[in-house]
């Protein structure tokens, strides 16, 4: 079993690792980094990550399980930290191992969409407004009478 | 000890902490305990900034997800709110 919520630093090396088993061929891992998205408050540079922590460690547990008995899989990994993470951090990882890539890939694809849609965990944006550069007035004067 | 007796410990997440401004609520009932929906209309008419989050949100009695709004809520229990989710 490994499901694992977080403020540590997730390694993709470490979930390989978790999901080693014999017989198991296929592993598909995904892993999820913060991204500078430009909104109406500007520009992220952080994400802040808040869980409930007992019904999420719970609803992580039973989609292990879906995912074991759907897809055959013998090995999961469904990681995500909390905390406030940094433009570039991973924020989560999730991986399957199976015998083959097909199931594999079936697995992995279930475990994020679960993981995004049901597990109590939030983010809220830090953002910081972008200034504009502001133009030269004689540039500004050339292109209004070209 | 006396005090959380009389009340509800209401948790807050997200959307619905940041309305308030805070991740916890003492609410006080009665000895017989209220009513899930009733617990929520009263939060609502109590703080109209949480109207919004209330209306989207799930909630979760003891750290179990709550399918039954008519559910008792006694002294002494845990009421959170959940937001949508947006792990990931």
């Amino acid at each position: 079993m490994s499901v694992r919520l977080t403020d540590r630093t997730l390694s993709v090396a470490g979930a390989m690792r978790a999901l080693e088993g014999p017989g198991l061929g296929g592993v598909v891992v995904f892993a999820g980094r913060v991204r500078p998205d430009r909104g109406r408050a500007g520009r992220v540079f952080a994400l802040d990550y808040e869980t409930h922590r007992a019904p999420a460690l719970r609803r992580l547990a039973a989609i292990e399980r879906d995912a074991r008995a759907r897809f055959g899989a013998g090995r999961v990994v469904l990681w995500h930290r909390v905390g406030r993470l940094k433009v570039g951090e991973v924020s989560v990882v999730v991986g399957a191992a199976c015998a083959h890539r097909a199931a594999a890939f079936d697995a992995a694809r279930f475990l994020i969409d679960e993981l995004k849609a049901s597990v109590p965990i939030w983010k809220t944006e830090r953002a910081r407004p972008v200034r504009r550069p502001r133009r030269r007035p004689g540039r500004a004067r050339a292109r209004s009478t070209g | 000890m006396t005090r959380r007796r009389s009340r509800v410990v209401i948790l807050l997440f997200a959307s619905a902490r940041e309305a308030l401004g805070r991740r916890t609520l003492d609410w006080p009932v009665s000895p017989d305990g209220v009513r899930a929906d009733a617990l929520v209309r009263a939060l609502a008419r109590t703080y109209p900034r949480l109207g919004l989050a209330l209306r989207a949100s799930r909630f979760v009695h003891n750290g179990e997800y709550l399918h039954d709004l008519s559910t008792p809520i006694r002294p002494g229990d845990e009421f959170a709110v959940h937001p949508p989710y947006g792990g990931g």
